[in-house]
């Protein structure tokens, strides 16, 4: 992922993952915002849309992405040593990658 | 150029600039927006591995009636899960609006210092504003 030579793809996914983000972050503070606390029946059924579902795994998935660039470009500003940052790295890795299954299954895997 | 070698007597107030030493950061106050900048950062890292307890409550809060029932009586009654998640609101409000500003500067505006220390403020004052309305409506 940080593996392109200059850092300029990264710079971009990060600004546009960023704004997926954003834009769903905004929705859900409008919502909240706007409705109070939701009963279960209002919060399952907003999940339970499509349209919602598809929004929410785009996000989440951007999140994941745009977490694991940022961290990626953390760690060496900190940690000089090379065996503890490639500990890290692969934390990292591990991390996003199991969030990413993890919601898949949860937005689609619940029956 | 090569006269700076030569051991002139230094003005005594003269700035020196150096990098600083440990047993400088007791005294050395981070300006305004390089402390906004520190906490964008701690807050991406915070959220990035907050996700780990995010997860499992949207997964219990989206299983079943006594799922979420269960995510209000465990997590929000419970007064420090309640801080742990107040906080990581915080956390992805704060990040939302330094990243903006963030943007911002990166296309060459904002930048001076009167006006970065201002934004900076005012990305303080308004995420805590924010993360402040919405526990309020979600208490
Ligand atoms: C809410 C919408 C978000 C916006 C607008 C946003 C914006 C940004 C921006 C512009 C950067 C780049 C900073 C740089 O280039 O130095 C960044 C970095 C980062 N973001 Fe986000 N972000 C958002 C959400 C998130 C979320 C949900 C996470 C958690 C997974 C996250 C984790 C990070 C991390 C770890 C960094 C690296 C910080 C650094 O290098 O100092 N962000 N974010």
């Amino acid at each position: 992922m940080a593996s392109n030579q200059s850092g300029i793809q990264d710079w971009w996914l990060q600004r546009i993952s960023a704004g997926i983000i954003a834009a769903y972050v905004l929705l859900l503070i409008v919502l909240l915002l706007v409705n109070g606390t939701p009963t279960a029946a209002q919060w399952q059924a907003l999940f339970a849309n499509n349209a919602f579902k598809a929004f929410t795994l785009l996000a989440l998935i951007a999140t994941f992405y745009h977490g694991l660039i940022g961290v990626l470009h953390i760690w060496p500003d900190y940690i000089k040593n090379a065996a503890t940052r490639a500990t890290l790295n692969a934390l990292s890795w591990l991390a996003a990658a199991g969030y990413a299954l993890y919601a898949v299954y949860i937005l689609f895997g619940l029956k | 150029m090569s006269d700076v070698t030569k051991s002139k007597p230094r003005p005594v107030d003269m700035p020196t600039f150096r990098n600083i030493a440990v047993s400088d950061l007791a005294r050395y106050r981070l300006p305004l927006p390089g402390i906004a900048s520190i906490i964008h950062r701690i807050t991406g890292i915070a959220l990035f591995f907050g996700l780990i307890l995010l997860l499992p409550m949207l997964q219990m809060s989206l299983k079943s009636e006594a799922g979420f029932e269960a995510f209000r009586t465990i997590v929000w009654g419970n007064p420090l899960a309640k801080l742990v998640m107040i906080g990581l609101l915080f956390a992805i409000i704060y990040h939302l609006i330094a990243g903006i500003r963030h943007v911002i500067q990166d296309s060459g505006k904002w930048l001076d210092l009167q006006v970065s220390r201002s934004t900076a403020s005012a990305v303080f004052v308004s995420s805590v504003v924010v993360t402040a309305l919405i526990v309020w409506r979600l208490w």
